[in-house]
């Protein structure tokens, strides 16, 4: 999907490497790629969906991509320019929700809406409960303008969490399992809206998921990481053809093709992974089967 | 969690005179030998006493407080503990007399300047301790020996540093009051949930405004918490601040009706100073509950 002159995002041979802390194996402390080498170009308007195995960096990319952090090799480009921190221009839903508990649902959606906007101009107040409401609705909520957040359900909460990164208007919707902890009928329910306001909005969404049905189902392409060190592994092409009708997609012949090509790459990683020892992740993040690098050779 | 128990409650109450046969052959099959009476008498001591189970033990207390002295102490014991109704009525005199209003604007015009003193100061320095690491880093060390430095122990130093007069007071009050409010606004700011910073942080949100529209907000509770402790303890200290050296207050009440041998006098004293203290901590616990309204759920998600 390259067909535009500029990617609304691209990625360059991006790697990011984290320093792990001293520990009693590893006293000089050592470092962990957890990304390595990541070519990945997203035209405008494309709805992407990442998959890889536990720790294979899928957070990561995303805080890379939200410019919370800062590549070490490699560039990352949104609209052709250099990401040099957090924008409004980008939102960011994240698996847990993140809701602010002491202010009510209208309050956390307009909480991108406070402060100058991405013209420079500020909203009254009156025009940012005018939008919150309106994103309210447009999640399937209007009518919880007031509650707070630990009155609502665990999809309402994300439904507000949805609505509160739209409610500023980004071009980009960077998403970390939003539906993970959510009941398989609301997922799908929740699924279903995101399509929805994806075809209404026209957003450049990348969404991340450990469900293989999620991804096929969600995505016009599926990129495949591999297990630590990240690298993509592969960028699998969805083609369903109309999804707007009534039939049942997932039983569908295409799709559990794509399903099982997707399966497949993936699983290959997850038995890597586990061969390697890496289901055996120490609570600092270390793997013993991994060969600690000195901090000193990698980070030069 | 008690709304269910006392709807059973009612219901019993209201069904068992209706159909006391019923009730009484439940009984018999379940437990043969005792007498039907007996159940039902039960009963209703049962849904009596829950109503006085509460307040029973203060009752008690009380009541043992008024006959203890009469007719379980030697009467010479009975000088020093006399019984409640002389308390009260020497309670009574002093109100009459306008000298517990006084004592009692005195002692809380005190707590209330140290007590407010303190609470300014420390969220301020809090907030900067729990900003500014290096900040931590460098006062981290002394806070720590003064936290640990009874306030009490002080008190000589402040009464000859400032002497006797209002100034040591409120300024050993404010003291002692410090360092919950300190302690807590720190532990509040570093406890805000990391997943919350770092959704203000994708917005763009700057230092200052992450500040205040994410780590304040979510620190207040336990601030608060922190201004409930130091309320109780900034009381605590000003009474034996006022024991030592002043010419009011309720420390001062209770001391000077000690030395003058009006016993009755200096546990009136005693007596509004537990009430002070009790009406302080519950307007404190009120003002931390409405602070920490959204975290309700969490509350009673866990109890
Ligand atoms: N701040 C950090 N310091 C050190 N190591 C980190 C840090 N953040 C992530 N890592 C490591 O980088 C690797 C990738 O982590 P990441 O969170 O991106 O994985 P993920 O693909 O999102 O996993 P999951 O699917 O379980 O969420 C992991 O091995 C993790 O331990
Ligand atoms: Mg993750």
């Amino acid at each position: 999907m390259t067909h535009s002159p500029i990617p609304k995002i691209s990625l360059q041979s991006v790697g990011k490497t984290f320093t792990v802390r001293p520990t009693k194996d590893a006293p000089a402390g050592s470092t962990l790629t957890a990304l390595d080498g990541i070519n990945l170009d997203v035209a405008a308007g494309e709805f992407l969906t990442l998959v890889g195995p536990s720790g294979s960096g899928k957070t990561t990319l995303l805080d890379l991509l939200a410019g919370l952090t800062r590549p070490d090799t490699g560039k990352v480009l949104l609209d052709g320019k250099e990401v040099t921190g957090p924008g409004k221009d980008r939102a960011v839903v994240f698996q847990q929700y993140a809701l602010f508990p002491w202010r009510t649902a209208a309050a956390n959606v307009s909480f991108g809406l406070e402060g100058p906007g991405q013209d420079g101009k500020r909203l009254s107040r009156r025009e940012r409960a005018e939008k919150a409401r309106t994103y309210l609705d447009l999640v399937g909520l209007a009518g919880f303008e007031d509650r707070y957040p630990h009155e609502l359900s665990g999809g309402m909460k994300q439904r507000v969490a949805i609505a509160r990164s739209l409610a500023y208007e980004p071009e980009v919707l960077l998403m970390d399992e939003p539906f993970a902890a959510l009941d398989a009928q609301t997922r799908e329910q929740l699924q279903e809206e995101l399509l929805r306001i994806w075809r209404t909005t026209g957003k450049t969404i990348i969404f991340i998921t450990h469900g293989i049905d999620e991804a096929v189902y969600l995505g016009q392409r599926v990129a495949v990481l591999s297990s630590r060190p990240g690298r993509l592994k592969e960028i699998v092409p969805v083609n369903l053809g109309d999804r707007t009708g009534d039939i049942d997609i997932r039983s569908d012949a295409a799709f559990v093709e794509h399903r099982h090509q997707v399966w497949a790459l993936l699983h290959d990683e997850v038995l890597k992974a586990q061969q390697a020892g890496h289901a055996k992740i120490l609570p600092d993040g270390t793997a013993p089967d991994e060969a600690p690098q000195p901090t000193s050779g990698k980070a030069a | 969690m008690s709304a269910p128990t006392l709807t059973t409650d009612t219901h019993s109450t209201a069904q068992a005179p209706a159909t006391p046969t019923t009730a009484g052959d439940a009984a018999r099959r379940r437990r043969p030998a005792p007498a039907t009476g007996l159940s039902l008498l039960k009963q209703g001591a049962q849904n009596g006493g829950r109503a006085l189970w509460r307040p029973g033990a203060i009752l008690l207390f009380l009541l043992l407080w008024e006959l203890g002295p009469l007719y379980l102490a030697p009467s010479s014991t009975r000088v020093f503990l006399p019984p409640l109704h002389d308390v009260l009525g020497a309670l009574g005199a002093l109100i009459a007399k306008g000298q517990l209003q006084n004592h009692l604007v005195a002692s809380l015009t005190r707590s209330a300047s140290g007590f407010g003193i303190a609470v300014v100061s420390a969220v301020v320095l809090g907030l900067l301790v729990a900003w500014y690491g290096a900040l931590d880093r460098f006062l981290n060390p002394l806070l720590e020996v003064f936290r640990n430095t009874a306030a009490l122990a002080l008190l000589p130093v402040f009464t000859l540093l400032l002497g006797i007069g209002e100034t040591s007071k409120i300024s050993i009050v404010a003291y002692a009051a410090f360092f919950p409010v300190l302690l807590n606004t720190i532990a509040g700011v570093r406890t805000v949930d990391p997943l919350l910073i770092r959704a203000a942080r994708s917005l763009g949100l700057s230092n200052f405004t992450l500040f205040q529209k994410v780590i304040l907000p979510s620190a207040v509770p336990t601030i608060f918490t922190g201004i409930r402790m130091a309320g109780t303890s900034s009381i605590l200290v000003l009474i034996a601040a006022e024991m030592v050296g002043a010419k009011a207050g309720l420390g001062y009440l209770i001391v000077n009706s000690q030395s003058s041998f009006l016993i009755p006098e200096m546990y009136a004293g005693i007596l509004t100073v537990s009430l002070l203290g009790l009406a302080v901590n519950y307007l404190l616990v009120g003002v931390e509950r409405h602070f920490s309204r959204w975290r309700t759920a969490v509350g009673s998600g866990n109890g």
